[in-house]
């Protein structure tokens, strides 16, 4: 461990002296309290890790240091669900490509030797002296495949059947108006009446409701 | 001693029992009106109680205050710019957690609110029980219960509404929705802002106005405009900006995670006041609903219900108006039999009573009509009708809503056009509004009925029917045409909700029927008598016409000729001789009828248009029938009787005979008959175009576009028509 973060270390000195960065000393710190870390962390929680090391950096540099990081792609940057931004280092040492998913965010990590010795003879074919790559590759993983199987559009539902509200995907002024009206993501429905072209009937709770096929084709479920 | 006086709201769901409860507080002392500038309906009653004038406004039913619709927007409008005193939310008890959305809506407006837990014991036996006290206690708000069809609680729920007023009190501040950290500290945010750039007289509740400009609201954005002016920009700037930076921080937009953080308050509060036991009830209404809009029940079902509608209207509704025909004639012949002869007597009796007497003779049909009508929408069938007739509406680019206003265009237009207020689009509306006067209304029947049976005697049926089909062929070919040019767009996501079906209250559907018979009766008993008073100065006058022949002098001088010739007779041939004296005074006195009608300034008007109709094959006769039809499409059966110089019944042979001797060709008439379908809206309908859809330029439009359409129509049915 200690001789990765070494490795990472010197890389980013060397890449922060060629571009010239200022308070150099300083944000190494901030990088070795960072690099201490397996975990997610933010600004704030890294001002906290330093001040008992004797650093009184604002939040102000700590943050611009972590932007900094991830614009040479030291560090990634995560919004939680709190609305609060953390950062999580990558491993550069490591050769740790990622498959992350779109739909869930999950990310999957995955090396394999025969990518990374043709990406070496690759970059050594253009005379290209690799300090560190990454490879993030965007799609929908199993999981969410599976279950994606499952979701349809409540337009193609069939009458009869019971189905759950997974997402409401059309404008905001449309969702709006469907959650006014008491029809929510989690909500279950039972299809009465959908057949041919037009609108369909259907009852969530006590309720009825009669929805144009537009609509229903927006409204995502997932049968019971 | 003067009384203390009260402005008190009725807000709630859609299907909340609203309306019944309102009935039950007013009774008959309701005044339905239109709220101003648009067409949605405004009730409002003023009753005294507890020893206070209440004045009670029944708001148009919602389910947010977010300006999505007509409805929404004046409600919200009514509560923030006429500061009721107390506005009672009606609360459906057995559908708490979305009648809760509207009514934290209404709290967070800072105006005095109190619930109505409406229909409580339908959630009872749904396996709902609701602490009313606890739900008090949480929301800082008198609770009452009440069940509005059998007039539970109301008496309560008065008392409980006058003492809030009355009380000063405001919802405890911890009482009041709380949103997540992020979204209360860009609420105090902008409140800073607001508070800083308002001075003492701001109107609103500056939380609440926070909150409405993270939500993006555009009517609030418009007005602070208005109230702050420069100052305004600097205010909806930042709001912009708070809202860019919630919406990544949600990854959402801020409306929506507003709604959401709502709904969790609410969730929390159900939790608390609701036990829900586990005895469910089989869902009635659910399954009616299985059979009313089965794929192959429903519509079969639907055609039974329009007919027996239709069977009730005119058969039964033919009784009652045989009645006031013969009401009309006898006091028409008695006013005739009392007043001396003259200008009164013809002003009376052909004017007034002839013109109003025909509108009148309806209002038995126009009753029935409406009590049908109110019978589908309060037991709930209406809004099952309007999804079974939506994917044949959706040939017009309308929704199936807009069928119930086509349909009874076949009995009136009038009321047909004044149903389309139901549709919640203004374009709908609009659109639904110019199509309706296609529909062939049951007054131009007796046009047709002379005609067809004058010219295609045999197949009178078949032309009669063709008539009614190409009416609504051009109805369709308008609707998809004005959609495409005129109306286009706004198609909008449509949903509605289907309210659950209910046993209709006698007080409700009669308090119903006589709000709309009320409204034909004074707003169209004024246009037709105008209308008819004018038409009948038109015909009447001038009074001294330079006949072609001196008549008086050519019947005196028959009446002397055969007076002599019947003196120096034989008994049998005096008999023979005094009936051709009758009928020549007949035929003279029938001339001179014709000359007047053409003499007189509605014959001369005739004269001046006649080359506009000539290509269509209609004479001066004609088009003055025509226009005269202007007024009510029945009157263009009696201006012919009188030009083509018939008395008395219209539909005799005498009117067929004198039809097929005027030189018209069965082209000719079906080019009439054509255009009288299709041409300008009666002088009625054109008022009704007119108030409904709030501007002058639509009914315009509408009696240009029609009258085009008609030209061309019976011209093309006239100049093909040659061909045969």
């Amino acid at each position: 461990m200690g001789n990765i973060h070494l490795h990472e270390r010197r890389q980013f000195e060397s890449l922060f002296r060629q571009e010239q960065i200022d308070f150099l000393d300083q944000r190494l710190a901030v990088l070795d309290a960072f690099l201490q870390t397996e975990q997610h962390m933010s600004a704030e929680e890294l001002q906290s890790v330093l001040k008992p090391q004797g650093y009184r950096f604002e939040l102000n540099f700590i943050e611009e240091t972590l932007e900094l990081m991830c614009r040479y792609g030291f560090a990634r940057k995560n919004l939680f669900k709190n609305g609060q931004f953390s950062y999580e280092h990558r491993h550069l040492g490591q050769h740790h490509d990622h498959m992350v998913c779109t739909k869930c965010g999950r990310i999957i990590e995955f090396e394999d030797e025969r990518l990374e010795d043709l990406q070496m003879e690759i970059t050594q074919g253009y005379g290209f002296h690799m300090l560190q790559h990454r490879m993030d590759i965007y799609g929908i993983c199993d999981r969410c495949i599976s279950e994606r199987v499952h979701r349809i559009p409540l337009a193609t539902a069939k009458a009869g059947e019971r189905v759950l509200i997974r997402e409401l995907s059309g404008g905001t002024s449309s969702r709006l108006r469907l959650m006014s009206m008491g029809l929510r993501v989690d909500d279950e429905l039972e299809i009465i009446t959908n057949y041919g072209k037009g609108q369909l009937v259907v009852a969530a709770g006590n309720q009825r409701y009669v929805l144009g096929r537009g609509l229903a084709q927006k409204i995502i479920v997932e049968p019971e | 001693m003067n009384k203390r006086r009260f402005k008190i709201a009725l807000a709630g769901n859609p299907n909340s029992g609203k309306t019944t409860i309102f009935n039950h507080l007013t009774g008959t002392r309701q005044k339905v009106g239109n709220w101003p500038g648009v067409t949605v309906e405004k009730k409002v009653g003023d009753i005294e109680k507890f020893g206070s004038l209440l004045k009670i406004i029944d708001l148009p039913g919602t389910y947010s205050l977010t300006p999505f619709s007509i409805e929404e927007i004046v409600a919200r409008d009514f509560i923030l710019e006429e500061n009721p005193d107390v506005v009672i939310d009606i609360i459906d008890a057995s559908n708490l957690e979305r009648s809760l959305y509207l009514a934290n809506q209404l709290r967070e407006l800072d105006c005095k609110v109190i619930f109505a837990l409406n229909m409580a014991d339908l959630a009872r036996s749904r396996g709902y029980k609701i602490d009313k006290e606890r739900l008090s206690e949480l929301l800082g708000v008198p609770v009452v219960f009440t069940v509005g069809n059998k007039g539970q609680g109301i008496e309560d729920l008065l008392k409980v509404a006058i003492e809030h007023a009355e009380s000063g009190q405001d919802i405890p501040e911890t009482r009041k929705v709380r949103y997540s950290k992020d979204i209360e500290h860009a609420i105090s945010d902008l409140r800073l802002v607001i508070e800083e750039k308002s001075g003492p007289e701001f109107p609103y509740n500056r939380r609440w106005t926070a909150v409405k400009l993270l939500e993006d609201d555009s009517i609030i954005k418009k007005r602070l405009e208005q109230i702050l002016g420069h100052d305004s920009r600097e205010l909806l700037e930042r709001a912009q900006q708070l809202r860019s930076r919630l919406a990544e921080l949600f990854k959402e937009e801020p409306e929506i995670v507003l709604t959401d953080e709502r709904y969790g308050f609410i969730a929390g509060i159900v939790k608390e006041v609701v036990t829900t036991s586990t005895r469910r009830r089989i869902d009635v209404s659910r399954n009616v609903d299985l059979v009313l809009t089965n794929r192959f029940l429903g519509f079969p079902i639907f055609i039974f219900f329009i007919w027996a509608m239709f069977q009730v209207t005119f058969t039964l509704g033919a009784y009652p108006m045989a009645w006031f025909e013969a009401g009309i004639a006898w006091f028409s012949s008695g006013l005739g039999a009392v007043l001396p002869a003259g200008v009164l007597r013809d002003f009376l009796l052909n004017g007034v009573i002839a013109g109003v007497g025909s509108v009148i003779v309806f209002l038995p049909n126009i009753l029935l009509l409406f009590f049908c009508i109110a019978l589908f929408e309060d037991t709930g069938y209406m809004a099952r009708a309007a999804f079974l007739m939506d994917r044949i509406m959706h040939l017009i680019g309308l929704h199936g809503k807009s069928f119930i206003p086509m349909l009874m265009g076949f009995g009136c237009n009038v009321p047909a056009i004044m149903a389309a207020r139901t549709l919640e689009s203004r374009k709908d509306r609009i659109l639904t509004v110019l199509i309706t006067p296609f529909m062939s209304c049951s007054a131009r029947l007796p046009v047709y009925i002379v005609l067809a049976g004058t010219f295609f005697a045999a197949n009178a049926g078949t032309v009669i029917f063709m008539l009614y089909v190409t009416g609504i062929f051009v109805a369709i070919l308008t609707g998809r045409l004005f959609r495409s040019f005129l109306l286009s767009g706004e198609d909008a996501h449509f949903v509605m909700e289907l309210p659950p079906y209910r046993i209709p209250m006698v007080k409700s559907l009669v308090i119903h029927m006589w709000d709309r018979a009320k409204m034909f009766l004074k707003k169209m008993g004024g246009v037709i008598l105008v209308g008819s008073v004018v038409i009948w100065v038109l015909s009447a006058y001038p009074k001294n016409i330079d006949y072609s022949v001196d008549y008086d002098a050519r019947i005196d001088q028959a009446r002397q000729y055969y007076t002599e010739k019947i003196a120096s007779a034989t008994p049998g041939k005096a008999e023979e001789l005094s009936e051709m004296r009758a009928q020549e005074i007949k035929e003279l006195v029938r001339s001179r009828q014709v000359e007047h009608a053409e003499k007189s300034y509605l014959g001369r008007i005739g004269r001046v248009v006649s080359p506009v109709f000539e290509p269509v094959g209609i004479d001066w006769r004609g088009s003055v029938a025509l226009l005269t039809g202007f007024v009510a499409k029945e009157v263009v059966v009696s201006t012919m009787g009188v030009l083509y110089a018939v008395e008395g019944d219209t539909e005799s042979d005498a009117l067929r005979r004198a039809l097929r001797n005027s030189g018209m060709t069965p082209a000719a008439a079906l080019a009439m008959m054509v255009f009288v379908l299709l041409y300008i809206p009666c002088l009625a309908a054109v008022t009704a175009i007119a108030r409904e859809t709030g501007s002058m330029k639509w009914p315009l439009l509408s009696v240009g576009y029609t009258t085009a359409v008609a030209w061309l129509a019976a011209f093309a049915v006239y100049q093909g028509g040659q061909f045969f």
